[in-house]
């Protein structure tokens, strides 16, 4: 009878990670688009100098930090897949996910103090727990620079990405 | 120099592939080679014993404690002599393996079970031997746990046990405490379970042989599976209800193997019962209230 439980009780982990992680997936990824258009004129690059022509006038960090876990059914898939290696596609997604959320907070950090150009973006990644769920924070940083007069910048005002 | 950023690329990082095909294929490999691995050395285990010298056995036996003991009592005595004139009077039918000397042991606990292990030990509960009330299915029990013996099930046990625990080990600790390794540790038992029915069967086969000569009938038989299905619990008696997951074939399927068999060998499946030897049936008191 236990047995019947325990299996019971994983299977129902098993769908329940699955559709919850399935769902709270796509949702993430319609945020994320929707956010990547609203903070497309905040210009994130991974370049240490400022580019030509760019003054700064002030220059200051910015960072924008997640968390992001991974759902039971991930992370079985996961763990399956440590026996015969190949691409662990149930992490992918989640890793891209966090980021481009950190990114995009990052960017949210820049608007809000007044910059519309960060240079020497930077990712770094922890990993939080690795027990039956993995947990991982994706911190984005980078230096936010003012110019001295925004028009002397060869830089569309909205660029492509609004397109 | 222009500065822009574009759109993130779609679907280059991470796939967007259903992650249920994934499982699927996954699962079915870790499964297969699991049940495959299991099922090989399980094979080669049981292949094996009964071709290993029992003196092995025996001398594996000796540098144990013994199972097979006797209570210190005169009505314990009486009923341990009574259990091994019987066994040795069904030993004969069986065509047990010569070197083999069985012994059989007498508990007063109040188990409803009987067991065989190595050496030639068989073991009965004084439980179980108080809800018996004649010696044709005391003999089922009996000839059920020299067919283990003879079979040498216990041996073939242990040599699986120990190889599968390897392995399975191996496969846990590598996936650490993750869902996955438990779900490929239960499997890889399952797989086991499906060994140990296999010998009860066997073991059951046995025992119906010996009781049909020994008696002219295997009535003895289905009493015996009669008063498990009367056990606590009932049909499912305390363990996983479904058979996969069970040490031995569900009562039900056990009494309807008995009657298959009494068909195909034109056996009776009743006759004249004979009664308890006195100290056994000494301890088939009325049931207590309950």
């Amino acid at each position: 009878m236990l047995d019947l439980i325990e299996l019971g009780l994983f299977i129902t982990l098993l769908v329940v990670g699955f559709f919850a992680g399935t769902i709270v997936e796509k949702r993430h990824y319609a945020s994320i688009r929707k956010r990547e258009r609203e903070f497309a004129d905040v210009l994130a690059f991974s370049v240490r100098f400022p580019p030509d022509r760019v003054t700064p006038q002030r220059a200051f960090l910015v960072h924008g930090t997640v968390v992001i876990s991974s759902d039971y059914f991930k992370t079985f898939v996961a763990g399956l897949r440590n026996l015969f290696g190949g691409r662990v596609r149930s992490y992918e997604t989640l890793l891209e996910r966090a980021r481009r959320e950190a990114l995009l907070r990052l960017k949210h950090d820049a608007r809000r103090q007044g910059a519309k150009l960060v240079i020497c973006v930077r990712f770094e990644t922890t990993t939080i727990s690795t027990g039956w769920a993995a947990s991982i924070e994706v911190f984005a940083f980078g230096t936010a620079l003012i110019p001295e007069r925004a028009a002397a910048i060869d830089f569309p005002a909205r660029s492509v990405v609004a397109a | 120099m222009k500065l822009e950023n574009r759109a993130p690329a779609e679907g280059i990082n991470a796939s967007h592939e259903n992650p249920l095909k994934e499982l699927a294929w996954l699962l079915a490999g870790g499964l297969g080679a699991v049940v495959l691995l299991v099922f090989t050395v399980s094979f080669a285990a049981q292949w094996i014993a009964p071709r290993v010298p029992y003196k092995y056995e025996a001398k594996l036996a000796a540098s144990l404690p013994p199972f097979a003991t006797t209570p210190d009592n005169a009505p314990g005595r009486q009923v341990q002599a009574e259990l091994q004139s019987l066994a040795d009077r069904l030993a004969l039918r069986l065509d047990m393996p010569s070197e083999m000397v069985v012994r059989v042991g007498y508990r007063e606990q109040d188990i409803v079970n009987a067991f065989a292990t190595l050496g030639g030990q068989a073991v009965f509960f004084r439980g179980l031997l108080g809800k018996i009330d004649n010696e044709d299915a005391l003999a089922m029990v009996m000839a059920h746990e020299l067919a283990h013996l003879k079979y040498r099930h216990a041996s073939a046990a242990l040599g699986r046990g120990v190889a599968i625990g390897v392995i399975l080990s191996i496969v846990s600790a590598d996936l650490g405490s993750s869902a996955a390794g438990n779900v490929l540790t239960t499997a890889g038992m399952a797989t086991l379970l499906s060994f140990n029915r296999d010998q009860e069967r066997e073991a059951d086969e046995a025992a119906l042989r010996a009781l049909h000569a020994e008696y002219g009938h295997v009535g003895g038989a289905v009493d015996l599976f009669n008063v498990m299905m009367r056990l606590p619990g009932g049909r499912q008696s305390s363990g996983p209800t479904v058979e996969f997951l069970r040490t031995h074939p569900l009562t039900e399927n056990r009494i309807a193997a008995i009657s298959q068999w009494a068909l195909k060998n034109g056996a009776a499946i009743d006759g004249p019962r004979r009664p308890l030897p006195a100290g056994i049936a000494a301890l088939n008191k009325p049931e207590p209230r309950r």
